[in-house]
């Protein structure tokens, strides 16, 4: 395709590709590089398996919607949500002690103990982009994917 | 770009422990992922939030991407979701309700067509880079908007004004032919010739 085009097409061609790559701001880019820094962490991922906010029909209940409800689930185990404002509540199934560590995808840590029903609650809620890692008594260590609010 | 060979390499080392390589897939597609949320009207706040969001989950799927060719098309969808979740949130919000319009949903054949540009975009770049240091000069000369005179371009790289219409050619059929534009021509594409937009 590029063969036939003309010197003058060539030329704007790759001036707006140049100014594509110009107009990206650094802080995208940085961030980018930044989050390599989570490559190769051992755990079982728990990926998101349903959230109340991309699903139309829980959206109607509009009294409901400051609160948000996830679910992210392990070949392991799940972990339910419920993400408001305030405060983040959940509860890990099939239900077990441990300890749960909150992540943000700016490096900031918090950890929380789970009790033997399996609830947690992160006080207040982390910062967005975040993630959760559980880790139980027997050896059992789940990492969710990242958390948008 | 089904077959490009450096997509394919870069992946595959990301994948391992190469955080050059990883910075590098990051430049080449910066353009695309920005490209895409600025459809959405996202401010500069909500493009980095959901560019952290894409480049997260670009990191776990290094090791499960079966096809990394497939990389641009994964980072367009993935892209386009986190800004949806972003302009529902800012909805939810604001309690606008929750009907989602048409306008949330750029049509699928722009999104093909914002990737096509976007491997194009960085094919010229590469091959861009490729070119000795007084090729890229005299280019970047010319490609500027509005671009440069042949007296000015005379007068900084000293070059007499008769022969830098001769060098352009010659740059550009080095441009042409540099590796990068090479694995790129040897794929099929079907988007028109530019008219020196402004593209991804």
């Amino acid at each position: 395709m590029l063969d036939s085009w003309t010197d003058d097409q060539l030329l704007a061609a790759l001036g707006a590709a140049i100014r594509a790559r110009q107009a990206v701001p650094d802080a995208l880019v940085e961030v980018g590089k930044g989050a390599y820094a989570w490559h190769r962490i051992d755990a079982e991922l728990a990926q998101l398996t349903y959230d109340s906010m991309t699903d139309l029909t829980a959206a109607v209940r509009s009294e409901t919607a400051s609160i948000r409800a996830l679910t992210l689930t392990s070949p392991h185990l799940s972990m339910e949500l419920e993400v408001s404002e305030d405060c983040l509540l959940g509860q890990v199934i099939p239900p077990r002690a441990g300890t749960l560590e909150a992540q943000t995808g700016a490096g900031a840590s918090t950890e929380t103990t789970v009790d033997e029903i399996g609830c947690f609650a992160v006080d207040p809620t982390p910062a967005s982009p975040f993630r959760l890692r559980f880790r139980a008594a027997d050896g059992t260590d789940v990492l969710t994917g990242w958390i948008t609010l | 770009m089904r077959d490009d060979q450096s997509v394919i390499a870069l992946v595959t080392r990301a994948a391992g422990d190469d955080q050059q390589a990883w910075d590098e897939l990051i430049e080449r597609y910066a353009p695309l992922v920005w490209a895409i949320c600025t459809r959405y009207r996202l401010s500069n706040h909500d493009i980095e939030d959901v560019g952290q969001s894409v480049w997260l989950l670009l990191v776990e799927q290094l090791g499960k991407l079966r096809e990394p060719a497939a990389l641009p098309g994964w980072l367009a969808t993935t892209t386009k979701r986190e800004c949806l979740r972003v302009v529902m949130a800012a909805r939810k919000s604001q309690q606008l309700g929750s009907t989602v319009d048409d306008t949330l949903f750029a049509d699928e054949r722009a999104i093909d067509e914002q990737i096509l540009i976007a491997e194009r975009n960085a094919a010229l770049r590469a091959g861009f880079a490729e070119l000795p240091p007084h090729a890229q000069q005299l280019l970047a000369m010319l490609f500027r908007d509005p671009p440069c005179s042949y007296s000015e371009i005379s007068a900084t790289l000293g070059i007499p004004i008769g022969s830098i219409g001769p060098q352009r050619a010659r740059c550009l059929e080095r441009l042409r032919h540099s590796s990068a534009l090479t694995a790129f021509g040897e794929i099929e594409f079907s988007i028109s010739s530019p008219r020196g937009g402004h593209g991804a």
